[in-house]
C-alpha cells in the first residue's frame, strides 16, 4: 500500500490518485520551491495543494530527492525557523535549478503534446 | 558544495526527517486525531526512517566512504558473532603470512636486495663454466694464473681479487689483544666495489705484491672500539699475527665485504702456493659503456687461452653477476624454501576460501532476507568482500607479528648455516609484500563465495526455510579445494620427509672416532713468529707436554683440522705398486702430532701410528685412511707404498706406514660425497712438513688442540690456557668446543633446512586437517535433516557417521594420489641436496601418504561424532 499524506481536514474518502510518472518528482519539487523557500513537509503540502490532492507523493521518496537535487546544485538549503519555533532546513531554487526546471518543463510539454497528438489521432 | 562530513550530514538528515514527522503529527492532531494515534500513524506512514536517511546520504553523494565504514562495522559485528570461524581464518592467515614474511626476509636479504654498493648491477665475477656429459656447473674460485690473465687482458673490466673467507688472527694495538677477522684483498678492491675509505686509502700495487710493505685497512667498528676512534690513526702501527702492520685506511661504518671482516690486508696473489689452487675470487666492475655481451666475449677469449680441458668436460670462462656468484650455494636451498612457504600460503588461502564458501552457504537465509529487504546484489558482494578484507587485515597484522618473531628465530638458526650478506630484517619491503599478500588473499578468497552467494534465488532460499538451497548447493568446488590442499600437503611433506631423512642419515653416520670427553680449541698460527717448522713443532711439543701433565687429562694432540670440519685437500701421485700416476689425484690432508689417533680413538687398522721418532730428520712417513686405500690402492698392499705430495707444495716422497679407520668430514670437493662423508685422507707428522707449506696453510686453516679428559672437564679449559701461555703468552685460544659441538655445527645447514621444511610441512598438514574438518563439520550441519531421517528409519549411528565422514577420507585418498604424482616430479629438484635416500624413496612416500590419510581420517571422523549427538525426533520436529 502506498503511504500517503491524508490532508488534515479532509474527511471525505480520498479521490482516485494519479500515480507519479517516473522522473516527474524532481520537476514537481523544483516547481514547488520556485514559488518561495519551503521545508520538506511544506514541499509535500504545496504539491498536494496545487494538484488539489490529485498527486500523492510517497513521504519516503521526498527526502532522498531533496538531497539529490541539493547535491546537484539545483536547490540550496538554509537553516531557518519554522512556524512551530523549530529549526528546519528551507529549500529554495538556485539559478541552475531554474534553468533545469525550464528545460524539464519544455521536455514535459513536448511529451504531453506528443502523447496528446497520438491519442487524438 | 558538500564536504565529507558524515556525522554532520547524518544529523542534518535526522533533523529533517524528525521535523517532518512532528509537523505531520501536529497536523493530524489538529485534524482531530488522538495524539498517540497521530504519532503512531505519522511514523507508520513515513516508513523506515533509517532506510530513508540512508537513501538521503547516498543521494548526497556520500555513498562510498560512508557505506564502506558501515560495511566494516557490520563485518566486525558479524565476525565477532562467529568466533570459531574467525579464529580459524585469522590463525590460518597469520601462520601463512608469518611464515612467508620470515622466509621472504631471508630470501630478500640474500638473493634479492641489491648488494650495498653503487651500481651493483655492473659488478660481475668471472666463473669457470663446465659443460659436457654431466650437468653444467659454474665454479667461482679461480687460480692465480686465471687471475693474472684477467688482470692483464680484460680491458673491459676494472677487476680486483680477494682470498678465501675471513681468518681469525691475533691483533694487538696499544694494550688491547684480541682475535679479529682478517680478509685478504687485492689492490683496487675497494675501488671496484665503489666504496672509498672514510680515511686514508686502499692498497697500492706495490703493497699488494710480494715483498711489499705490511699494511692494513681497518673497519669502522675496529677503529672505533680497538683504536678509540683515533683521528690520527693513519700511519700508525698495529700488531697483527705478531708482526707490525701500518694502518693505511679506515672504511666507513656499515661497509661490508663478502665476509664479515674487521680488517683487510693485501692478498698478494701469486701463481704458486696458494695461487696454484682455485683460491681466489675475482670481483670486477664493467667499465663505463661496456655491455655484458662484450665483457662475456672477452672472458671467453681469455678462458680459451688459460683454461685447459679436464676429463670429458669442456670448460670456459663466463660472467656471473657478483651477487649470484656469491650466493650460488645458497640459491637452491633458499628457492626451495621459498617455494615451500609459497605452497603453504596457497594451501592457507584455499582453506580460507573453503571456510568462507561454507559460511556463505550457511548464511543463505541472512543474505536472502537482506536482498528481499532491498539490498542490492552489489551491496551484498561488497559486504562479503568487506568481511574478507577485514579478515585479511587482521590476519596480515597477526602475520606481521609472527613474521617478526620468525625473523628473530631464523637469524639465530641462520648464523651457523647462512653466510648472509646483508642483515636479515623485517624491512618495509618485506612488510609490504606481507600486507599485499594478505590483502590479495582477502580479496581473492572473498570474491568467489561472494559471487556464489549473490546468485541466490531469494524466493527459494526464503520459501524453503533456508534448507533446500543449502542442501542442494554444489559441493564440488569445496571438495576440489580440499583434495587440492591434501595434494599440496603431500608435496610438501614428501620434500620435508626427504630432507629429514637426509639429515638423519648424515647424523647417523659412524663418526669414526669417540667424541666423548674431548675438548678442542683453535690457535691461529698465521703469525710471523711461526713461519718455520721448527718454531711450530716447538710450540706444539711444549704446550702438549704441559697439557698432558695436567690432572684429569688423558691425552693431547694437535691437528691441522678436526673431523667434521672441512679439511685441506692436496694433489698427490702414486709412485709405486700396482698404480702409478702421471696425473694428480686428490685427497684430504692433515698434519698431526703423534697422539692424534689415541686422543680421538680412531682405530689403527694396519701398520703403525706416528711416534716422536718421526721427526724432521727421519724418513718421511704418512698414514692413510681406509677410504684412501679403497679408492687409490685397491688390490695392493698399502704399507710401504710411496706417494708424491708435490701437488700440495710438499715436494717430497712419503712412505705409507699405517692405515687408520675413516672419519667423517665436511666435503669440500667431489660430486659423489654428501655434505658430510668419509673422505680419503693422508696424515703426516707436523714435524715433517715444510716452512713454506705451513705459512700457506696457516692463512687458511687454524690448527686445533685436542684434549681427551679422563675425569671431570672442570678446570681443563683454564689449564689448557695456562699451558699455552707458559709457552707463548701472546697466543690466545679462540673458542673452546667439545667434539660434539663441532659435529653439531658441521650439520647446521642440513639441520636448518630439515627443521624449516619440516615445520612448513607440519603447518601444511595442520591446514589440510583443518580444511577437511571444516568440510565434514559443515556437511554434518547441512545434512542434519537427512541424517535425522536416516536415524529415524533405523540406521545406526556408526552407519550415519561413516556416510558423513567418507567423503573426507575419499578426498584425502584422491589428494594423496595426485600429490604423489606431483611429488615424484618435484622431488627431482631436490636431488642435489638429498643424501642417503633416493628422491623417489618409496618408504618416504608411503610413510607420508599414510600419515596424511591418518590425519585426514581423524579430521573426518571427529566432526562426524556430532551425528551421535543428533536426536532424530528433535531434528525432524524442527523442520
Amino acid at each position: 500500500m502506498a503511504k500517503r499524506i491524508m490532508p488534515p481536514n479532509n474527511s471525505e474518502p480520498a479521490r482516485p490518485e494519479a500515480h507519479l510518472l517516473q522522473g516527474t518528482l524532481d520537476m514537481l519539487i523544483l516547481k514547488a520551491v520556485s514559488l518561495g523557500p519551503l521545508h520538506g513537509y511544506g514541499v509535500l503540502l504545496r504539491i498536494q495543494q496545487i494538484s488539489k490532492d490529485a498527486l500523492q507523493i510517497p513521504q519516503g521518496s521526498l527526502y532522498p530527492a531533496l538531497y539529490r537535487l541539493e547535491h546537484r546544485g539545483w536547490i540550496a538549503a538554509e537553516w531557518g525557523e519554522s512556524e512551530n519555533k523549530r529549526k528546519a532546513k528551507y529549500y529554495r531554487l538556485t539559478a541552475a535549478g531554474r534553468r533545469q526546471l525550464e528545460s524539464e518543463r519544455r521536455d514535459w510539454d513536448r511529451l504531453v503534446g506528443a502523447i496528446a497528438d497520438v491519442l487524438e489521432a | 558544495m558538500r564536504f565529507w562530513r558524515p556525522s554532520h550530514l547524518s544529523r542534518e538528515v535526522a533533523s529533517d526527517i524528525e521535523g517532518h514527522i512532528e509537523r505531520y503529527t501536529a497536523d493530524l492532531i489538529a485534524g482531530g486525531i488522538e495524539p498517540d494515534e497521530a504519532r503512531r500513524r505519522a511514523r507508520m506512514e513515513f516508513g523506515s526512517t533509517a532506510a530513508v536517511a540512508e537513501e538521503c546520504r547516498e543521494a548526497a553523494g556520500l555513498r562510498w566512504p560512508d557505506e564502506f565504514l558501515r560495511d566494516l562495522r557490520y563485518g566486525t559485528r558479524v565476525l565477532r558473532k562467529s568466533p570459531t570461524f574467525t579464529t580459524a581464518a585469522v590463525a590460518t592467515l597469520a601462520l601463512c603470512i608469518g611464515a612467508n614474511t620470515a622466509i621472504f626476509s631471508v630470501v630478500d636479504a640474500v638473493l634479492l636486495r641489491p648488494l650495498p654498493y653503487p651500481h651493483p648491477e655492473r659488478l660481475v665475477t668471472p666463473a669457470r663454466y663446465y659443460w659436457g656429459q654431466g650437468e653444467s656447473s659454474y665454479n667461482v674460485p679461480q687460480t692465480g694464473r686465471t687471475w693474472e690473465a684477467i688482470r692483464d687482458n680484460a680491458t673491459v673490466l676494472d677487476a680486483a681479487v680477494f682470498g678465501y673467507g675471513a681468518n681469525k688472527v691475533n691483533f694487538a694495538a696499544g694494550n688491547s689483544v684480541q682475535n679479529v677477522r682478517q680478509e685478504r684483498v687485492s689492490t683496487g678492491f675497494f675501488r671496484v666495489l665503489g666504496i672509498p675509505p672514510l680515511m686514508g686509502r686502499g692498497f697500492s700495487a706495490t703493497e699488494d705484491s710480494a715483498g711489499g710493505r705490511d699494511v692494513a685497512v681497518v673497519s669502522y667498528a675496529l677503529w672505533k672500539h680497538a683504536l678509540h676512534s683515533d683521528p690520527a690513526v693513519i700511519g700508525q702501527s698495529i700488531m697483527l699475527r705478531g708482526a707490525p702492520y701500518t694502518v693505511v685506511g679506515v672504511m666507513p661504518a656499515g661497509f661490508q665485504s663478502s665476509s664479515k671482516a674487521d680488517l683487510w690486508t693485501p692478498l698478494r696473489p701469486s701463481t704458486t702456493g696458494e695461487g696454484e689452487g682455485s683460491n681466489y675470487t675475482i670481483v670486477a666492475r664493467l667499465k663505463p659503456g661496456v655491455t655484458w655481451a662484450q665483457a662475456e666475449g672477452q672472458m671467453e677469449a681469455i678462458g680459451a687461452s688459460v683454461l685447459k680441458k679436464t676429463g670429458s668436460d669442456n670448460v670456459g670462462l663466463r660472467l656471473l653477476s657478483f651477487q649470484s656468484g656469491l650466493t650460488k650455494e645458497l640459491r637452491t636451498p633458499l628457492l626451495i624454501l621459498w617455494a615451500a612457504v609459497g605452497l603453504v600460503l596457497l594451501i592457507g588461502c584455499v582453506n580460507i576460501a573453503g571456510l568462507l564458501l561454507a559460511r556463505a552457504a550457511g548464511r543463505t537465509r541472512e543474505l536472502a532476507t537482506r536482498m528481499a529487504l532491498g539490498s542490492g546484489r552489489a551491496a551484498l558482494i561488497r559486504q562479503l568482500l568487506a568481511e574478507s578484507v577485514l579478515l585479511g587485515l587482521c590476519g596480515g597484522a597477526a602475520g606481521a607479528l609472527l613474521g617478526w618473531l620468525g625473523v628473530q628465530a631464523l637469524k639465530l638458526l641462520a648464523q651457523d648455516s647462512l653466510n648472509v650478506w646483508q642483515t636479515v630484517a623485517l624491512n618495509g619491503r618485506v612488510l609490504g609484500v606481507a600486507a599485499g599478500a594478505s590483502m590479495l588473499a582477502g580479496i581473492l578468497f572473498g570474491l568467489y563465495p561472494a559471487l556464489v552467494a549473490s546468485r541466490l534465488e531469494i524466493r527459494a532460499a526464503l520459501g524453503e526455510g533456508g534448507r533446500g538451497v543449502a542442501g542442494a548447493r554444489n559441493p564440488w568446488p569445496r571438495r576440489l579445494m580440499v583434495a587440492g590442499e591434501v595434494a599440496l600437503g603431500m608435496l610438501l611433506l614428501v620434500g620435508a620427509g626427504l630432507l629429514i631423512r637426509t639429515f638423519a642419515y648424515l647424523e647417523g653416520l659412524n663418526p669414526g672416532f669417540d667424541a666423548r670427553h674431548v675438548i678442542t680449541a683453535q690457535v691461529s698460527l698465521q703469525d710471523a713468529r711461526y713461519g718455520t717448522v721448527a718454531r711450530v713443532t716447538h710450540l706444539l711439543d711444549q704446550s702438549l707436554e704441559r697439557m698432558r701433565e695436567m690432572p684429569g687429562v688423558d691425552s693431547a694432540a694437535v691437528a691441522l683440522s678436526l673431523p667434521y670440519e672441512q679439511a685441506l685437500n692436496v694433489g698427490f701421485r702414486r709412485m709405486d705398486g700396482k698404480h702409478v700416476d702421471t696425473d694428480w689425484q686428490i685427497s684430504n690432508f692433515f698434519y698431526i702430532t703423534p697422539e692424534f689417533f689415541r686422543v680421538l680413538r680412531i682405530p689403527l687398522l694396519r701398520g703403525r701410528v706416528f711416534t716422536a721418532a718421526d721427526n724432521s730428520t727421519a724418513n718421511k712417513a704418512a698414514i692413510v685412511s681406509e677410504r684412501f686405500v679403497r679408492m687409490y690402492l685397491s688390490g695392493d698392499d698399502p704399507l710401504g707404498r710411496h706417494l708424491d705430495l708435490g701437488g700440495g707444495g710438499l715436494e717430497d716422497k712419503v712412505e705409507i706406514v699405517g692405515v687408520v679407520g675413516d672419519i667423517q668430514q665436511k666435503s669440500g670437493w667431489g660430486e659423489d660425497y654428501g655434505p658430510v662423508a668419509a673422505m680419503p685422507d693422508i696424515y703426516v707428522p707436523a714435524a715433517q712438513t715444510f716452512d713454506q707449506f705451513l705459512q700457506v696453510v696457516h692463512t687458511w686453516f687454524t690448527p686445533s688442540w685436542i684434549v681427551r679428559t679422563s675425569g671431570p672437564p672442570e678446570g681443563v679449559i683454564a689449564g689448557m690456557q695456562r699451558a699455552l701461555a707458559a709457552v707463548d703468552p701472546q697466543l690466545p685460544f679462540a673458542g673452546f668446543h667439545s667434539m660434539d659441538d663441532v659435529r653439531y655445527h658441521a650439520l647446521a645447514g642440513e639441520r636448518f633446512q630439515a627443521a624449516l621444511l619440516g615445520a612448513l610441512a607440519a603447518l601444511a598438514l595442520l591446514l589440510a586437517a583443518v580444511g577437511i574438518y571444516g568440510m565434514i563439520a559443515n556437511s554434518v550441519a547441512e545434512r542434519r535433516r537427512e541424517l535425522g531421517i536416516r536415524l529415524a528409519l533405523g540406521a545406526t549411528v556408526a552407519q550415519a557417521m561413516r556416510a558423513v565422514a567418507w567423503p573426507g577420507v575419499a578426498l584425502a585418498l584422491a589428494g594423496v594420489a595426485a600429490g604423489s604424482v606431483l611429488a615424484a616430479f618435484a622431488s627431482r629438484l631436490l636431488r642435489h641436496i638429498v643424501w642417503g635416500v633416493r628422491p623417489g624413496d618409496p618408504l618416504t612416500f608411503a610413510a607420508v601418504g599414510l600419515c596424511l590419510l591418518a590425519v585426514a581420517a581423524a579430521a573426518s571422523f571427529l566432526p562426524a561424532l556430532r551425528v551421535a549427538r543428533l536426536n532424530a525426533a528433535e531434528t525432524l520436529r524442527q523442520e
